[in-house]
């Protein structure tokens, strides 16, 4: 038994690519301890901010990029993720663990039955359906007053551990990352599974990948459950370093940033996902101090990328 | 898989950097008591929307209040110290005003903030700014949802709050107009929430009916909720909503012959000049009135100053023909609040001085149509306007401020 752990643990990670992440977590520690030693506030939130990017980046990526569904859901699940999340430590002043991890079920609950659009529809088709759930989402956020707070927002309580609040963007920072690890690391295994290669080959061609004995139904309705389930989880993060949800943010707008985002980083590449996430996220902030010409710079850049790099961003690092 | 692991350790290496980069700077700059203080400076940090489709309500109200300290400053400061300011674009949006909000207070180490012109996003500003105790004076947001309930620190709608807003329009139909049935078309936001929570208080004080359609701000097409008044045999209609679907309602109502009074709520005049053009038809304003902050009509000689002011402080800007824009000296009174409880607060003000001097203040500024007050159980400091019968062309000013009685509760 404990062999044949071993032996698929040597599969999926080699012993030089195990001292590898070994000094990759020992560095990020160090830089995780230097940012919350020497940075100020305003920086470790917009670090913050670009950790929740990275996982919803994450979650449309599970859809798109590994089983080749279109999306326009996902800043539905993750106001989901947010008002679950925000209501269960409201209400309850449930642990931040807990408040998480609702958000992340409820918006997978939901995608689940999504889900079964995608086994009628495909492109367009499938495209505009979720286009539509999401905008009956945000008329829901928006008009379910007593719930959601509707048009005057919600505000949420600070997440809790132990009794300990995390009041500050410093405190919550260290659960900010620790959650986007793991979560990037079972989005990895996922990448590197045997699920994910048949997500993979649904992509590729779903009369192939039928023909080889993979139920597409089931790998569809997987990607989107999957999908939702980590878009919730961002938006339950986000609510570790946040206090106030209003339905503006998570309208068709928001869909659209976290697509570019996903397709300009490399669609179907997982560093794309990272990295588009990442580039995006900081982007956004560095151009608010060049108010006049930030729309232009925005769409200059994403001309270029088009243009020169279609296959994303980071097309030449480890796509498969 | 491993080519991930690979660049992990230089992602972390390069973090790692960029704290050891930005920390020493954050360092450097903190202070040993109160931020933002020196003996000849005192450090303001200003946001409002620099662009974007939000730009024209916050634009110029930011140049209006730097305007005022600079000529502040040039009167020789405060107590010996110069007012300086550091600007952020907060797009109107929550994210970015959470964001710029934060940039000021903890990198930039502002003594105090002014800054928001837009309703619902600053709301989400509003649970750090308590917690970090820098006081907060908005520009010309109405930011009902961060003035109600009272925060410690949080003081605004200088300008006027929604709740004010919609309590005005209604003292107005029912005093001006002898309206008993009024329409009243509001956005189904928060926005249009507060507005109306207090039009329904006044109207029921004032013995009058309202018939409400709330409207999304992005409709296209406004005939049901205009027929539907036109049904309701309304004796006025109130328009409370932004500009674009204010232009679509007016086009209608000249459609379907509304021949009723109209007034419009000072949320839906962006730019006067534009809603005329907009509508297409002087026609359907033969019976509009519209809903003004200041104390005169802008560019009148009461004003005068103000607006020669900005064309010495931007001469620029001002040979543009846009600008000044029309929210513009809405910038003034939040400025004066500040100047106002410095020079209060002493030759060594600290916060708490500060927020105690705010509470304190009752003046006319001259510049809004009611008293700017405060209190320690009210931090919204104007509640009246006064309205101008509009032809599409020329203003005739209408006799008397009307002002909301609404109060806030503890709902």
């Amino acid at each position: 038994m404990v062999e044949a752990i071993s032996a698929k643990a040597s599969r999926l990670i080699s012993p030089r690519g195990a001292m590898l992440v070994a000094l990759g977590l020992i560095a990020l520690i160090a830089g995780a301890i230097g940012l919350t030693s020497f940075a100020t506030g305003y920086v470790i939130y917009i670090v913050n901010l670009v950790m929740v990017a990275i996982v919803l980046a994450l979650g449309l990526h599970i859809v798109i990029g590994e089983c080749g569904q279109f999306s326009l859901a996902h800043a539905a699940f993750y106001g989901i993720g947010i008002y679950t999340a925000g209501l269960v430590t409201n209400l309850l002043g449930a642990p931040f663990w807990l408040s998480l991890l609702a958000g992340g079920l409820v918006a997978g609950l939901i995608g689940f039955f999504i889900g079964f659009l995608s086994l009628r529809m495909r492109d367009i088709y499938l495209a505009l359906s979720t286009f539509a759930f999401g905008e009956a989402m945000q008329w829901l956020f928006l008009n379910w007053t007593p719930v959601t707070g509707g048009p005057n927002g919600l505000n949420i309580k600070p997440a809790t551990l132990f009794g300990f609040q995390f009041l500050t963007d410093r405190a919550a920072f260290p659960l900010v990352l620790s959650v986007t690890l793991v979560i990037l690391a079972l989005v990895a295994v996922l990448h590197v599974s045997t699920l994910g290669r048949s997500l993979r080959a649904v992509r590729e061609s779903e009369i192939a990948a039928a023909s080889v004995g993979i139920n597409v139904t089931r790998m569809k309705l997987t990607a989107f459950t999957l999908s939702a389930f980590v878009a919730g989880l961002a938006g339950g993060l986000y609510t570790t370093f946040s206090t106030f949800i209003h339905p503006d943010s998570l309208g068709f707008q928001t869909t659209i940033i976290i697509l570019t985002t996903v397709v300009v980083g490399g669609m179907g590449s997982l560093i794309g996902a990272v990295g588009g996430a990442m580039v995006f996220g900081l982007l956004s902030e560095l151009l608010r101090q060049v108010p006049s010409y930030q729309e232009m710079i925005y769409g200059g850049i994403l001309i270029l990328f088009m243009m020169y790099a279609p296959r994303g961003m980071f097309s030449f690092v480890g796509r498969r | 898989m491993i080519k991930i692991f690979r660049t992990l350790p230089k992602l972390a290496s390069a973090a790692l950097l960029g704290a050891l980069i930005v920390g020493p700077q954050a360092k450097a700059q903190a202070p040993a008591a109160e931020p933002g203080l020196t003996a000849t400076t005192i450090k303001i940090g200003m946001f409002g929307p620099l662009s974007g489709p939000s730009m024209a309500y916050g634009f110029d109200v930011v140049n209006a209040a730097r305007m005022y300290f600079d000529k502040i400053n040039r009167e020789g400061g405060i107590h010996g110290r110069r007012i300086e300011v550091v600007v952020e674009d907060d797009r109107c949006t929550a994210n970015d005003v959470v964001a710029a909000v934060k940039k000021l207070v903890e990198q930039d180490q502002v003594f105090m903030l002014n800054g928001g012109s837009c309703s619902a996003p600053v709301v989400a500003a509003r649970d750090y700014v308590v917690r970090s105790g820098v006081p907060w004076v908005m520009l010309n947001a109405s930011g009902d949802g961060a003035l109600y309930p009272p925060q410690p620190n949080i003081f605004g709608a200088l300008s006027i709050s929604q709740r004010a807003v919609g309590g005005s329009t209604i003292e107005f139909a029912t005093r001006q107009l002898s309206a008993k049935r009024i329409g009243y078309i509001n956005h189904d936001d928060a926005y249009g929430a507060w507005n109306l929570e207090a039009a329904r208080f006044q109207a029921a004080q004032n013995g009058a009916e309202l018939i409400v359609e709330s409207i999304n701000p992005a409709i296209a097409d406004v005939t049901a909720p205009v027929l539907k008044l036109r049904a309701a045999n309304v004796d006025a209609i109130i328009i409370a909503t932004y500009a674009r679907p204010a232009q679509l309602i007016l086009k209608k109502a000249q459609e379907l012959n509304v021949n009723k009074p109209i007034v419009i709520a000072v949320n839906a005049i962006a730019n006067l000049r534009q809603l005329v053009e907009n509508v297409g038809s002087r026609e359907a304003f033969r019976n509009v009135y519209i809903q003004e902050l200041l104390a005169a009509a802008p560019g009148s000689e009461k004003l005068a100053w103000v607006y020669d002011l900005y064309k010495q402080s931007y001469p620029e800007l001002a040979a543009k023909p846009d600008h000044p824009q029309v929210y513009m000296p809405y910038g003034i009174p939040p400025a004066m609040v500040i100047v106002r409880a410095l020079q209060a607060a002493g030759p060594q003000p600290t916060r708490a001085k500060v927020i105690a001097a705010i509470e304190q203040l009752n003046f006319d500024s001259g510049v809004m149509a009611g008293p700017i007050s405060f209190s320690p159980t009210d931090r919204a400091g104007q509640k009246a306007s006064i309205y101008f019968r509009f032809d599409g062309q020329a203003m005739t000013p209408v006799p008397g401020v009307f002002a909301s009685r609404w109060t806030y509760q503890g709902q």
